[in-house]
């Protein structure tokens, strides 16, 4: 038993064996694992360090801002303000411990985001669950709706800002301003010419995070600054765009014109002082329509249809269209035969109706014949035969040759995107017919900056300027970094010719026919057009009327062109696009500080309209009213008792001796 | 010889016997210490807003740990003996309260018994349990292992607590459980013809399951052969491991600079500390912490090897084969070289209950070199 006992108790030589093959095994397997590590640590090693510093690492943009564009007088018209992106990190969600709380988590953010974001929850699970480090679910967002997101603090879910560009006055000058995609590059117009001046360079900030992307205190950071964009200034000027944008939309609905549009030029320096085009869309919201009832047709449409109706709607047709300019046209062909010779103002010829032209038979607008007339009366009468007769005069090699002087064969070069030219008729086939129709502004497409800037020329003694939009560029501080100078092409015509055409345009808005563009105190000249719209084929009914016009024409200071697309009705531009500019001019004249000048009958009638105030003080009541009553105006108490018997005028306003309006009001005040 | 005198001396006035092994636990714990905090910096910081959550709580852990290893070096192994089945019946009485209310349930998987003031899992000191009961078992008669109806007595034994522990689920606790009472079985002197069927029939059923479940679970189970395949699936903390490795690389960023315990790697004070402990220290420190393992491991299959008698010896494998299956699974999960499942780093990783059942486990080998034959035999 106890050796029994003891044989139990005995460790046996295969005991030991076995303990020492297990040792040789474990040592076998540890020696395995101990090149397995060799072999991550360092035959794999640089290549998992380098995926490793990839994903504790971010390389983040530092957007840099982008400038602002100011009017003439620094007044803000785009401005880059801060708005929010939402991001989310799908791997945050899918290491959570287990499935459901996966699940629970996931849920969580998708009902967040989407009640937020006012988005669908299966659009946001697609991005949610997509199998990449970092997802962007939406940008351009309000600090509100940050916060909002932000206060739930959701898992995965982080917020950046990023900067967004902000148009504070919304539907103004957006045909001119352009706009910005969302990753702020210019679309269209300014913002996109220039884009270079307003991007600025972004900086880098590459740092150590944590798996949430949070930087580490320890790890290292390297920064790099962003330069901010260069500030734009325009030569707009805010105001003169107000009245000229409220002018076109209450002619345009007056006209019930597709759209009407107008430019008004600096005439000395060819500085572009406002520019529109009814409707404008709102800059803020690029790709939204005009109207509801638009934005309806334009959800209802194919992507593709979509783009061009935006191209379409971002376009700026005085800059990137030609239009057949009509009548308007004849100031180019009286100038070129006034410079040349060929006739005088105080020429006189005779229309009866209609001129022969190689056989064909081209008819005057009037089924009345205007008869004799100077040529100041023909330009008035708008009389199509005498320019066909002055077209032939000046014949076709010597009219392309003005046409080219004049700057219609080439784009004007204002600092402003895909701008467009005239369409000439071929010189080398155009026959005589060719050449009377233009003569008389038919059969030729001109861009209205083109007109503008050949008429202001004209206005400019002969000196063609070259337009402009950009004054000067400005660095974050405002400090002036580069100064565009009035750029002058060339002289077109003699100072002489200048004069005439002048007095011509000025005769034709004081008498010669156009007065629904005279301004009293300002001596304002113009020529209208009215030229059927081409179509497939032919002409259409439709028409661009137009008007184009300077002041003071003395020494004119402003041009003004307004061209209604499609006036429905009355069509001729007397009647559509000159009382539209009238009405500009005598909105902007004053504030441009251009001084009246009245002409003796002017003076005569203002005079009549006045009258002197008289002096009431120390009067009573009755005798101050029948003192103010004699000398027509009107009056108010504004304070004592006029009832007492002791009221005296202690003051009045305005003073005795001044002149104002006749039934104008008078201010008494007096004691108790 | 004078030295071999101080030697005597030393172990007569001393109540801890080996100081070899003494001295490379402490090694182990106290360096695993300092990682678990430099590891769990960040995380706790962000998690629990203090960067010593984790700190603390294994410094506790640490001093228990130890504290349970010099208490149990002086409970002679034999009354152990005593406690053999009713541990066991215990440890199996806990497996099954997990099921009630008591039982925490933490990522699906129901591991601890919440007792209010401690966590305790049972899963841990069913490790214990087994070695205790099956060196207890062997040592009852002669020859136990040549009569066929011990040998499936036992594996039924090892069987219910391995399936009890997989219901939880946790099938690297099972594993580790029924691969411990096999080793002791391996050295008691397991036949080679119960040693071949056994793996015959474990990789038989290893094939049913497969062909059961199709390609997808040969799949899952192949698939830490490439885990870069899915890096953000059931691979991520696999690969967030190895890109920590591999930033290491020879000589390690240094301590305390490891990027990937900013939260790319979940829980880097746990199963994947070694990850953290290469990142920091290189291949250098990884290899000199497996030097470290390997002494520890001789030293113990030393003890072992000199026990006084049969039980003291199977006890010393038991100890040995728990403490070296769980170091190689870490190793080799954190380095893909097998399937994903979470063991811990003995001595090194977080956790209490761990830290405890491997401090007890030394403490028992301590008590066995304490009527070791070393000296004996001279």
């Amino acid at each position: 038993m106890n050796k029994d006992r003891a044989k139990v108790n005995q460790i046996t030589i295969k005991n030991r064996k076995r303990l020492l093959g297990a040792f040789a095994f474990i040592l076998f397997i540890m020696s395995v694992l101990c090149f397995r590590c060799g072999w991550w640590q360092i035959v794999k090693g640089e290549e998992l360090a380098d995926t490793a510093a990839a994903q504790q690492t971010r390389d983040s943009l530092v957007e840099a801002k982008r400038g602002v564009i100011y009017d003439r007088n620094k007044m803000e018209l785009a401005v880059s303000g801060t708005a929010y992106s939402v991001w989310v990190r799908p791997a945050d969600l899918k290491t959570a411990d287990s499935a459901n709380k996966k699940e629970d988590l996931t849920s969580e953010v998708i009902s967040g985001l989407s009640g937020i974001l006012e988005m669908d929850d299966d659009e946001v699970r697609e991005s949610v669950t997509a199998d990449q480090n970092l997802i962007k679910i939406e940008s351009g967002l309000s600090k509100e709706t940050a916060d909002r997101i932000r206060e739930l603090e959701l898992t995965a879910v982080e917020l950046s800002e990023d900067s967004k560009r902000f148009y504070p006055l919304g539907l103004f000058a957006s045909h001119l301003i352009g706009s910005v995609s969302d990753d702020n590059t210019g679309l269209a117009g300014i913002e996109a010419y220039y884009n270079r001046y307003l991007t600025g360079v972004s900086g880098r900030r590459i740092q150590n995070t944590d798996v949430s992307g949070n930087g580490l205190s320890y790890g290292f950071e390297e920064y790099y600054a962003a330069e901010d964009g260069l500030g734009v200034v325009l030569t707009i000027d805010e105001v003169v765009q107000n009245y000229v944008e409220k002018a076109i939309a209450s002619c345009q609905k007056k006209t019930q014109a597709d759209r009407v549009m107008c430019l008004v030029m600096d005439t000395e320096t060819a500085e572009i002082l406002a520019m529109a085009v009814t409707p404008e869309y709102d800059p803020n919201n690029p790709r939204e329509a005009p109207t509801e009832a638009e934005q309806k047709k334009l959800d209802s449409m194919s992507d593709k249809k979509k783009v061009d109706y935006w191209n379409k709607m971002w376009r700026n047709p005085l800059l990137q269209d030609t239009y057949e300019p009509g009548s308007t046209f004849k100031l180019m062909t009286t100038t070129i035969a006034l410079e040349e010779g060929l006739t005088s103002p105080s020429e006189t010829f005779y229309d009866n109706g209609s001129i022969d032209v190689s056989g064909e038979t081209l008819k005057c607008w009037s089924d009345v014949p205007h008869g004799k007339q100077t040529l100041e009366e023909a330009v008035g009468n708008s009389c199509n035969p005498v320019f066909v007769t002055l077209g032939l005069r000046i014949g076709k090699e010597r009219f392309y040759n003005y046409m080219e002087l004049f700057g219609y064969d080439s784009i004007t070069g204002i600092d402003y995107p895909s701008e467009a030219t005239a369409i000439l008729q071929n010189e080398d086939t155009a026959g005589p017919v060719d050449l009377a129709t233009m003569a008389y502004g038919h059969g030729i497409a001109v861009t209205p900056i083109q007109l503008a800037t050949a008429v202001s020329a004209i206005g400019n003694g002969g000196v063609m300027m070259k337009p402009h939009l950009v004054k000067e560029l400005v660095d974050s501080d405002g400090k002036t970094v580069r100064t565009f100078e009035p750029e002058e092409v060339r002289q077109i015509i003699s100072k002489q010719t200048s004069d005439e055409v002048c007095d011509i345009m000025e005769y034709v808005v004081s008498e010669g026919g156009v007065e629904t563009a005279y301004v009293e105190g300002y001596r304002v000249g113009g020529k209208t057009g009215t030229a059927n719209k081409p179509k497939a084929g032919g002409y259409s009914e439709d028409t661009y009327s137009s008007f184009i016009g300077m002041a003071p024409m003395n020494d004119p200071k402003v041009t003004v062109l307004v061209i209604v697309d499609s006036p429905v009705g009355i069509k001729y531009g007397s009647q559509t696009a000159a009382p539209c500019a009238q009405t500009i001019f005598k909105n902007i004249l004053p504030y441009l500080g251009i001084e009246t000048q009245y002409s003796d009958d002017e003076t005569e009638k203002i005079e009549k309209n006045k009258t002197t105030v008289p002096d009431i003080t120390g009067l009573s009541y009755k005798k101050a009213v029948s003192a103010l009553e004699k000398a027509e105006l009107k009056y108010k108490v504004q304070s004592g008792d006029s009832s007492g018997d002791s009221f005296k005028v202690k003051d009045q306003y305005p003073k005795a001796g001044t002149k104002v309006d006749k039934k104008s009001t008078v201010y008494i005040y007096g004691s108790k | 010889m004078k030295i071999r005198k101080f030697n005597r001396t030393l172990r007569k006035t001393s109540k801890y016997n080996d100081f070899i092994l003494i001295f490379l636990t402490l090694i182990l714990i106290v360096f695993g210490v300092i990682m678990v905090f430099s590891a769990s910096y960040y995380s706790a910081l962000s998690k629990y807003g203090d960067a010593y959550h984790f700190l603390i709580r294994d410094g506790v852990f640490a001093v228990i740990g130890i504290a349970a290893m010099l208490g149990v070096s002086r409970i002679p192994y034999r009354v152990l003996r005593k406690f053999a089945f009713p541990f066991l019946a215990a440890v199996v009485f806990m497996l099954l309260l997990l099921f009630t209310p008591l039982g925490k349930t933490v990522n699906g998987a129901t591991r601890w018994l919440d007792l209010k003031i401690i966590t305790v899992m049972p899963g841990e000191f069913a490790k214990l349990a087994v070695i205790l009961f099956t060196a207890s078992y062997l040592t009852n008669g002669r020859d136990k292992l040549k009569k066929a109806g011990s040998v499936i007595w036992l594996m039924l034994v090892g069987g219910l607590i391995a399936g009890l522990i997989m219901l939880q689920p946790n099938m690297s606790t099972a594993v580790t459980v029924v691969l411990i009472m096999g080793s002791i079985m391996f050295v008691e002197g397991l036949s080679w013809k119960w040693i071949g069927s056994l793996l015959a029939i474990g990789g038989a059923a290893g094939a049913a399951i497969i062909i059961k479940e199709g390609g997808y679970k040969l799949q899952r189970i192949t698939s830490f052969l490439h885990p870069f395949d899915d890096p953000m699936g059931d691979g991520y903390q696999v690969v967030q491991g190895l890109l920590a490795m591999g930033s290491g690389g020879l000589f390690g960023v240094g301590l305390g600079k490891s990027m990937q315990k900013n939260l790319y790697l979940p829980e880097p004070q746990n199963d994947f500390i070694l990850a953290i402990i290469g990142e920091e220290l290189g291949f250098i420190g990884i290899a000199a912490l497996m030097v470290v393992y390997m002494l520890l491991i001789w030293r113990c299959i030393n003890i072992t090897l000199n026990a006084p008698d049969r039980f003291s010896m199977l006890l010393g494998s038991g100890v040995t084969a728990m403490i070296a299956i769980q170091v190689l699974f870490n190793i080799a999960i954190v380095t893909s070289s097998m399937p994903p499942t979470g063991v811990i780093l003995p001595f090194i990783s977080y956790g209490g209950n761990a830290m405890l059942v491997c401090c007890i486990g030394i403490g028992i080998l301590l008590n066995i070199s304490h009527y070791s034959k070393l000296d004996r035999e001279e």
